[in-house]
């Protein structure tokens, strides 16, 4: 891109320096010229709906918003003239006497933009007679709150749900001094396309839209900010945590409309606060077997006798760890040290070893002959796509902010969206072509799109096995023409993303291999292949070695440690195996079906807990910060492995 | 110096912008020296004499109300009104989304702790309004502190600056809406 040519102008009779292009208030802000805004978000387009912004310009017969008027060479500026302040304080008027603006029962009071502008205009009273309206509440969403009444139309919440998180389920509904923002087709939030992301409640400057979880629970001003990195699941979004009395009262995003700014329900709402019940000291089971607490001496001992025992009677192979990828890497490095070093087993892995091993072996088995996870691109690829093709996942439940990519790329420049799923996926009513095929019939489905779109570009190399389109209409049970039309659309797709998850990360790693050809097949500059894998460090986890390559089946192993901190692992099956072994350490920080079977539990904190280096699912490689004292009695996890391994023989 | 007079109306409000007052601490001594108190809730007179300064807390939300709020005016040279009820209408303007039949229904009928209700009815009982609305929608405003309560400091900053003889009007970092 050429360098923008650079402008000057005259704002408040001083010479400043502005870039074409720019707005006047862009040219303002960035020589911190202060001019009051409500309807203004850095990032967002601008509309002019709030009108405080406006200034006096020379030459114009009226005075102008700035946010919207173009900044050229020459331009003389006036930001804060008697008349400019006059018409700021009559428009706050305007705001506070046409809804319901009383801030001693708002949520938001504190916190809150008009409230704060009034302030500064010293906004006493209001000249104007108060309208009262009753207007609903919309209260249906699980977290959020709509206020209508609280609303000053600056249409914030409207442009950061269809640019940013591409959704577009806000709009204005109704004309004029009547209009309201709407969900949809004026359903309530909570009945709506409305994915619970949030943002437009960060977005919005007054107390209209609130979140159930946070409101009244304490102002910025009361607590403090961290900045730390949500850990859930490997988008790797950072978030500012607003900490009160050693309490979570709010997570946003850390910057809202920038990249990864935007978070998810889980990010934003479910981490607030969790009830289920901690595990606040070490647990043994006595003889009348039930979990009593213990000190940690008593507990460390009787593991590191109990390990040395079995090791010294079965060998060190009776011995299986399994690891959480929620943990940082920190502790799964501890975790490796005291598994492999002091115990010495070969049996270790994480608790999504096998989406590991799925990958890893498709990747191998592919055309890309192994190059590993270094194949896989960055989220950000999403954005630019002109194509994407969504395998066996649906990422608005599991990665909803690399969701929102692909809605973004869609909203932004119509970017074709693929879903293929044999599972019922909600994903695909927002695609092109969404596709069904029957279970295990995968492979089938993506060799007769290579052979399609082989045929197309009469590409000469066989890089993969074709199918016959006879054939695969029977195998997977679709129409043909879908088939013709999604290999038509992935030939033609100039920017092709594909992305895949769970639905196939659980299935044979041919079926990852074949759709790793396909994608080779299909791309035309250069592959863009992203798994979401399952938790927020799992690819770190993966990379530092800790998921077995080989998996666990030949493992019968007498004694087992799961070290599983704050994962919300689907335990099922799994808490049955586990039983199984002779002796369970579990290492966790609530109850769980797991920990009431274990023979010693050790406390564990929870993300908020713990400061550590995560890896996004794209490899990038991201800081947590501790943002909360753990409850008395809870130890860092490192400690816990590393005083447990000193005591082995 | 002859102290200035004063009086002060409580209309429909809770006491918290008079308990505020009382908050100012060891001012209150000042203030008795400068200020002669007509009619207030320590003085027990029931009729306005002719003040300096009429002191306003509480909206407008019954006709005795309006007609207390019209007399003060025509009584005192500067009108000042204290807390948001008044500023802007606050908690009683809660009422305003609503018919004033049916929070009259409400309260005297459906409440869940009225039995056999009826909605009083008396020539004696000032009717209520159709919206309890700010002091400024009915007569003149010479100066507003709102703040729900507002804070003691506001309430001596703003009668400081009077006794000085000069209209307050509370800085932005001083203001506050609740």
């Amino acid at each position: 891109m050429s360098e923008k040519k650079e402008i000057t102008l005259t704002i408040n009779g001083k010479q400043v320096k502005g870039k074409e292009g720019d707005t006047v208030l862009d040219v303002c802000r960035a020589n911190e010229i202060y001019v009051p805004t409500l309807c203004f978000l850095e990032g967002l387009s601008n509309v002019g709906a709030c009108r405080l912004c406006v200034v006096e310009i020379e030459g114009e017969r009226r005075i102008n918003p700035a946010c919207t008027y173009p900044a050229r060479d020459g331009l003389v500026v006036k930001t804060h003239t008697p008349n400019l302040e006059k018409y700021r304080r009559l428009i706050l008027e305007l705001m506070f006497t046409e809804r319901n603006h009383f801030c001693f029962f708002c949520a938001a009071s504190g916190d809150c933009e008009l409230q704060a502008l009034a302030y500064r205009y010293q906004m006493d009273h209001a000249r104007y007679p108060y309208t009262f309206p009753s207007l609903p509440t919309d209260t249906l969403n699980e977290f959020m709150v709509i206020d209508h009444n609280r609303c000053i139309l600056c249409g914030r919440c409207v442009r950061v749900c269809s640019e940013i998180v591409g959704n577009h389920t806000l709009d204005f509904g109704r004309r004029g001094w009547r209009t309201l923002v709407v969900a949809d087709l004026n359903q309530p939030l909570g009945q709506s396309s409305c994915i619970s992301c949030g943002a437009c409640l960060q977005a919005c400057p007054t107390g209209a839209i609130f979140s159930k979880v946070s409101a009244y629970r304490g102002r910025t001003s009361e607590g403090k900010v961290i900045r730390s990195l949500c850990s859930l699941c490997g988008v790797g979004c950072e978030i500012d945590v607003l900490v009160k009395d050693n309490n979570i009262v709010r997570i946003d995003g850390a910057n809202l409309t920038q990249l990864k700014g935007q978070l998810c329900d889980k990010g934003r709402f479910k981490q607030v606060f969790n009830e289920t019940p901690r595990v606040t000291t070490p647990l043994i089971r006595n003889k009348k077997g039930d979990l009593e607490p213990a000190p940690w001496d008593e507990a460390w001992k009787l593991v590191a006798d109990k390990i040395n025992d079995y090791k010294g009677r079965y060998g060190a192979n009776s011995i299986a760890g399994f690891a959480s990828s929620l943990c940082p890497n920190e502790t799964l490095e501890a975790f490796a040290k005291l598994m492999r070093n002091a115990v010495g087993t070969s049996y270790i892995d994480t608790l999504d070893g096998s989406s590991f091993r799925v990958i890893a072996k498709g990747i191998d088995a592919s055309s890309q002959n192994g190059k590993g996870l270094a194949i896989e691109s960055s989220l950000d690829v999403i954005l630019d796509a002109d194509c994407v093709l969504v395998v066996g996942s649906n990422p608005l439940e599991s990665h909803p902010v690399a969701g929102c990519y692909i809605l973004r790329a869609r909203a932004r420049h119509k970017a074709n969206l693929i879903v293929i799923d044999s599972r019922p996926n909600t994903f695909g009513f927002r695609a092109d072509i969404h596709l069904r095929p029957n279970d295990g019939s995968d492979d089938t489905l993506f060799g007769v799109l290579g052979g399609l779109i082989a045929k197309k570009t009469k590409g000469t190399e066989k890089t993969m096995r074709f199918a016959s389109l006879a054939k695969a209409t029977q195998t997977t049970g679709l129409d043909k023409d879908a088939i013709r039309q999604a290999a038509a659309m992935l030939s033609n797709a100039k920017k092709l993303v594909v992305i895949y998850g769970d639905g196939i990360l659980n299935k044979n790693p041919k079926t990852v291999a074949r759709l790793l050809d396909l994608a080779k097949l299909a791309s035309k500059d250069g592959l863009k292949v992203i798994s979401l894998k399952p938790k927020g460090n799992s690819r770190g986890a993966w990379e530092l070695g800790i998921a077995n390559t080989n998996g666990m089946a030949k493992a019968k192993p007498r004694l087992v440690y799961v070290l599983i901190s704050d994962d919300a692992f689907e335990m099922g099956d799994w808490v049955a195996q586990a039983d199984q072994a002779e002796f369970l350490v579990v290492q966790a920080s609530y109850r769980s079906p797991l920990t009431d079977c274990a023979d010693v539990v050790f406390p564990s904190p929870i993300w908020a807990e713990r400061s550590g280096e995560y890896i996004s699912l794209d490899g990038k490689v991201g800081h947590s910060q501790k943002v909360l004292e753990p409850p008395s009695g809870v130890k860092d996890d490192s400690e816990v492995l590393n005083k447990l391994a000193k005591r082995l023989k | 110096m002859p102290k200035v007079k004063l009086a002060t109306s409580w209309l429909d409000a809770c006491a918290g912008c008079e308990m505020s007052l009382l908050d100012v601490d060891e001012f209150i001594i000042d203030l008795a020296q400068a200020v002669e108190f007509t009619r207030s809730p320590i003085t027990d007179i029931k009729e306005f004499p002719e003040v300096d300064v009429g002191l306003i807390t509480g909206a407008i939300g019954t006709t005795e109300q309006e007609e207390e709020a019209k007399e003060l005016r025509a009584k005192c040279k500067i009108l000042l009104v204290l807390g948001d009820c008044a500023c802007f209408g606050g908690v009683p303007s809660m009422r305003n989304a609503f018919p004033k039949e049916a929070v009259l229904r409400r309260a005297y009928i459906e409440c869940e702790s009225v039995k056999d209700g009826k909605i009083p009815f008396s020539r004696e009982i000032p009717a209520i309004l159709d919206k309890a609305v700010p002091v400024n929608a009915v007569v003149k405003v010479d100066c507003f502190v709102p703040g729900c309560p507002p804070r003691a400091s506001d309430i001596k900053y703003a009668l400081s600056e009077l006794l000085k003889g000069r209209i307050p009007v509370l800085p932005s970092d001083m203001m506050r809406f609740d």
